[in-house]
C-alpha cells in the first residue's frame, strides 16, 4: 500500500508541476501580448498536428532519451553524472571519424560508429568515475569540466581536423551510412527505436536482475552495501562507464540519424536536459522516456507557435525549467513529516466517517 | 608592458569573477548550504547586470540589480532546501537549468532575435593615488576597476569575520552543528536564509562583473563553467578566505595564460588553449584529493522538531 502511494505521488507531483508550469507559461504569453489559448493550440499542432510533425517530435526526443537515461543510470547508483553532454559529444565525434575517415559505408559503418560512440562515451565517463573512487573527487565538478573539454575538442575537429570547406563544420555523413527512417514522410529514424529499446533494457536490468538490485542498493545506502560485501567502488565506476556509454551511443545515433555533421552549438544543453528528464521522471527509465517525449513535443511545437503567434521559442525552455523546479520541490514536500502526518490524519478522519 | 606584466594583470582580472562567486559559495557552505546552482545565479546576474547597465547607462546600478536578481532566484533554492528539505545538489542543479533559461528568455524578449550585439561602456579603472606609483605592483593592484578593490576587501573582511568575530563563529556553528547552534540561541533558519542572500548577491555580482567590467556585451553561456570552477576553488582553498583567494588567482592565471597563448601562437588550434582552465580544475582537485574539510553539516537538512 505504501509503495503504491509512493509511486502515485511520483506521478501526481510531476503532472501537477507540468500543469503549473504551463499555466505560468500562459501568463508569460499573455504578458507578451499573445493569446495563450491560440499559442498553446499552435504548440500542440506543431508537435502532433501532422505526420511530419509527429516525426519531428520523436526525432527531437531521441537525444533527450539517451542523455536522460545516462543521468538516470548513474544516479541510481548514487553518483551524479553531469557529464552527459561531454559523453554525448565524444560519442558523436567517434561516429564522425568512423563514417568520414575509414571508408566503410552502409550498415557496417553504422554498427561500427555506434560501437565507437558508446566506447568513446564510456571512456569519457570512466575519467570522473575513476577520479571519484581513487581520489574521492567531486564527480559533478569533474564531469562538468569534461563537458567543456569535449565541446572544445569538437571545436578543433570542425574548425580544423575534419573541416569541410570554408564553413567551420565537418562534412555530412555519407548517405548510405545514415540511419534509415522507419516510415517515409516522418523524420524519425531507427535511432528512436534504439533509444526506446535501450530504456526498456535498462529498466529490466535495474528492477529485474540481481546486479541491478545491488546497484540500486549501493545508490540508496553505500555504507550498508559495503557491509553486505558489495564492491561499492566497482559499482560506482561501472555505473559511470555505462552511463557514459549510453550518452555516447546517443551521440552517435544523433550524428548518424539527425544532424549528420558536427557544427558550432551541436548538442549544446543536452546533458543538463537529460538530468532534468531523469529527475522529473523520478529516476525511472520508462518515466524518463515519457518525460523526454513531452519535452520534445514542447520544443517541436514551439517553432510553430513562434511562427503563428510571435511567442519566442524560449518560452518552452522556461516551461521545462519550471517543471523541474516544481517537481523537485514538490517531491521534497511530499516527503516532509508534516505532509505525511497530514495525510494520515486525513485518512483516519475518513475512516471514522465510514 | 612585458608579457609577464600583461599576464599578471589579466590574472587579477580573470580571478575577480571567480572570487566573488567562490566567496558566495563559502558563505553558503559555512551555514551548511551546498549550492551548486552558482552557474545559474551568475548567469542571471550577468544578464540583469548587462541589461540594467544598458538601459540606465550606469554600471553600478547594473551590478546592484544583477545582485538583487540573483538573490531573488536564490530565494527559490533557499525556500526549497530550507523549508521543504529538498536535496541541495538536486535543487542546485534545477537552478542551473532554470536560471540560464530565464536569462536567455529575458535577453531574447528584450533585444529580439538577430539584433546587432548591443554593447555598454565598461566600468572605468580608478587609480589609487600614491599606491599606484609602486613599481610593478602599483599597476597590478592599485590601478584597477573598483570591483577589484571590493573583491579584495571582501576577502579581508571574510577572513576576519569567520576567524575573530562572535557573529562569524555563530554563523560557522550553523554549518558545523546546527542543533548545538540552536541550543545556544542562534536562529539557524534565519542564518541559512542570510547565507542564501549573501551567496545570491555575490554570485550575481560575479556574473555581472563579466558583462560590466570584462566584456562589454552579453552572450549566452558567457559564464562558461565559472560557477563550477568557483565550486572547485572553495574545495581547493579549503573553505578559508585566504585559500580561496589563492585558488581563484591560480584559476584566473590559467584563464589569462590561455588567452595570451591563443594570441601568441599560430598553428595550434586555439581550442586546446581554452581547455587549460578546465584541465587545471581537474588537476587541482585531483592533487588535493577528496578529504572532507568542509563544514560538517553541509548539505544536510535541518529540522527543528527532530530529536
Amino acid at each position: 500500500m505504501g509503495k503504491l502511494r509512493k509511486s502515485l505521488t511520483g506521478v501526481v507531483v510531476p503532472l501537477l508541476s507540468i500543469l503549473l508550469a504551463i499555466l505560468i507559461g500562459a501568463i508569460i504569453m499573455l504578458c507578451l501580448g499573445a493569446n495563450p489559448a491560440v499559442a498553446l493550440k499552435n504548440l500542440v499542432i506543431g508537435a502532433f498536428g501532422s505526420k511530419p510533425n509527429i516525426g519531428t517530435t520523436l526525432t527531437k526526443s531521441t537525444p533527450l532519451i539517451f542523455t536522460g537515461l545516462c543521468a538516470c543510470f548513474a544516479y541510481k547508483c548514487g553518483v551524479f553524472n553531469l557529464g552527459g553532454e561531454g559523453q554525448f559529444i565524444v560519442g558523436s565525434i567517434a561516429a564522425c571519424y568512423v563514417t568520414l575517415t575509414t571508408g566503410i559505408t552502409g550498415f557496417p559503418a553504422m554498427l561500427l560508429a555506434m560501437i565507437a560512440g558508446a566506447v568513446a562515451g564510456g571512456i569519457w565517463g570512466f575519467i570522473p568515475g575513476i577520479l571519484k573512487i581513487t581520489r574521492g573527487q567531486n564527480e559533478m565538478i569533474i564531469s562538468i569540466m569534461f563537458n567543456y573539454i569535449a565541446t572544445l575538442l569538437m571545436g578543433v575537429i570542425y574548425t580544423n581536423w575534419l573541416r569541410d570547406g570554408s564553413v567551420p563544420q565537418t562534412a555530412a555523413v555519407p548517405k548510405e551510412s545514415m540511419l534509415p527512417r522507419i516510415v517515409t514522410g516522418m523524420r524519425m529514424t531507427w535511432g528512436f527505436v534504439i533509444a526506446i529499446v535501450l530504456g526498456i533494457l535498462i529498466y529490466y536490468f535495474l528492477y529485474r536482475t540481481s546486479a541491478g538490485f545491488r546497484l540500486r542498493a549501493v545508490g540508496l545506502n553505500p555504507t550498508a552495501s559495503r557491509f553486505n560485501g558489495f564492491p561499492v567502488k566497482r559499482f560506482i565506476l561501472i555505473s559511470f562507464i555505462v552511463s557514459g556509454a549510453i550518452a555516447g551511443l546517443g551521440g552517435s545515433v544523433e550524428l548518424l540519424g539527425t544532424q549528420y555533421r558536427l557544427i558550432n552549438g551541436y548538442a549544446s544543453g543536452y546533458g543538463f536536459d537529460g538530468v532534468a528528464m531523469a529527475l522529473i521522471g523520478q529516476l525511472n527509465p520508462i518515466a524518463t522516456i515519457v518525460v523526454a517525449l513531452f519535452f520534445a513535443a514542447l520544443r517541436a511545437g514551439a517553432t510553430t507557435m513562434q511562427a503563428a503567434t510571435g511567442v519566442p521559442t524560449s518560452v518552452s525552455d522556461i516551461i521545462q525549467a519550471l517543471v523541474i523546479v516544481f517537481t523537485v520541490a514538490g517531491m521534497a514536500l511530499t516527503q516532509l513529516p508534516e505532509f505525511t502526518a497530514f495525510l494520515q490524519k486525513h485518512r483516519r478522519e475518513e475512516a471514522k466517517k465510514a | 608592458m612585458s608579457f609577464v606584466a600583461n599576464l599578471l594583470l589579466a590574472t587579477v582580472r580573470m580571478a575577480i569573477p571567480l572570487l566573488f562567486i567562490a566567496m558566495g559559495e563559502l558563505y553558503s557552505e559555512r551555514a551548511g548550504m551546498v549550492n551548486i546552482g552558482l552557474e545559474g545565479l551568475a548567469a542571471i546576474g550577468s544578464l540583469v547586470g548587462f541589461l540594467v547597465s544598458f538601459v540606465t547607462g550606469n554600471n553600478w546600478i547594473g551590478i546592484l540589480c544583477g545582485a538583487l536578481a540573483a538573490i531573488a532566484v536564490n530565494m527559490i533554492y533557499a525556500f526549497a532546501t530550507i523549508q521543504l528539505c529538498a536535496n541541495h545538489t538536486v535543487y542546485g542543479m534545477a537552478m542551473n537549468i532554470f536560471a540560464p533559461a530565464l536569462a536567455s528568455f529575458i535577453y531574447r524578449v528584450y533585444f529580439g532575435k538577430g539584433s546587432d550585439l548591443s554593447q555598454i561602456q565598461l566600468m572605468k579603472g580608478i587609480a589609487i593615488p600614491g599606491l599606484k606609483d609602486i613599481p610593478f605592483l602599483g599597476d597590478l593592484l592599485f590601478n584597477q576597476t573598483p570591483m577589484v578593490y571590493i573583491a579584495f576587501l571582501l576577502v579581508i573582511f571574510t577572513v576576519i569575520f569567520f576567524k575573530s568575530t562572535r557573529a562569524g563563529l555563530n554563523y560557522k556553528a550553523v554549518g558545523e552543528n546546527p542543533k548545538a547552534a540552536a541550543t545556544l540561541g542562534i536562529d539557524v533558519i534565519k542564518t541559512k536564509y542570510l547565507a542564501c542572500v549573501i551567496c545570491g548577491a555575490l554570485a550575481g555580482i560575479g556574473g555581472a562583473y563579466l558583462t560590466t567590467c570584462y566584456s562589454n556585451t552579453y552572450t549566452e553561456g558567457n559564464i562558461a563553467g565559472r560557477g563550477f570552477i568557483a565550486l572547485a576553488a572553495v574545495i581547493f582553498g579549503r573553505w578559508s578566505g585566504g585559500g580561496i583567494l589563492i585558488a581563484c588567482l591560480f584559476f584566473g592565471f590559467c584563464d589569462a595564460l590561455q588567452i595570451r597563448l591563443q594570441v601568441a601562437s599560430i598553428g595550434i588550434p586555439y581550442q586546446f588553449f581554452q581547455m587549460i582552465p578546465y584541465l587545471a580544475t581537474v588537476l587541482a582537485l585531483s592533487i588535493i584529493g577528496g578529504r572532507k574539510l568542509g563544514p560538517k553539516a553541509s548539505g544536510k537538512p535541518y529540522r527543528k522538531e527532530e530529536r
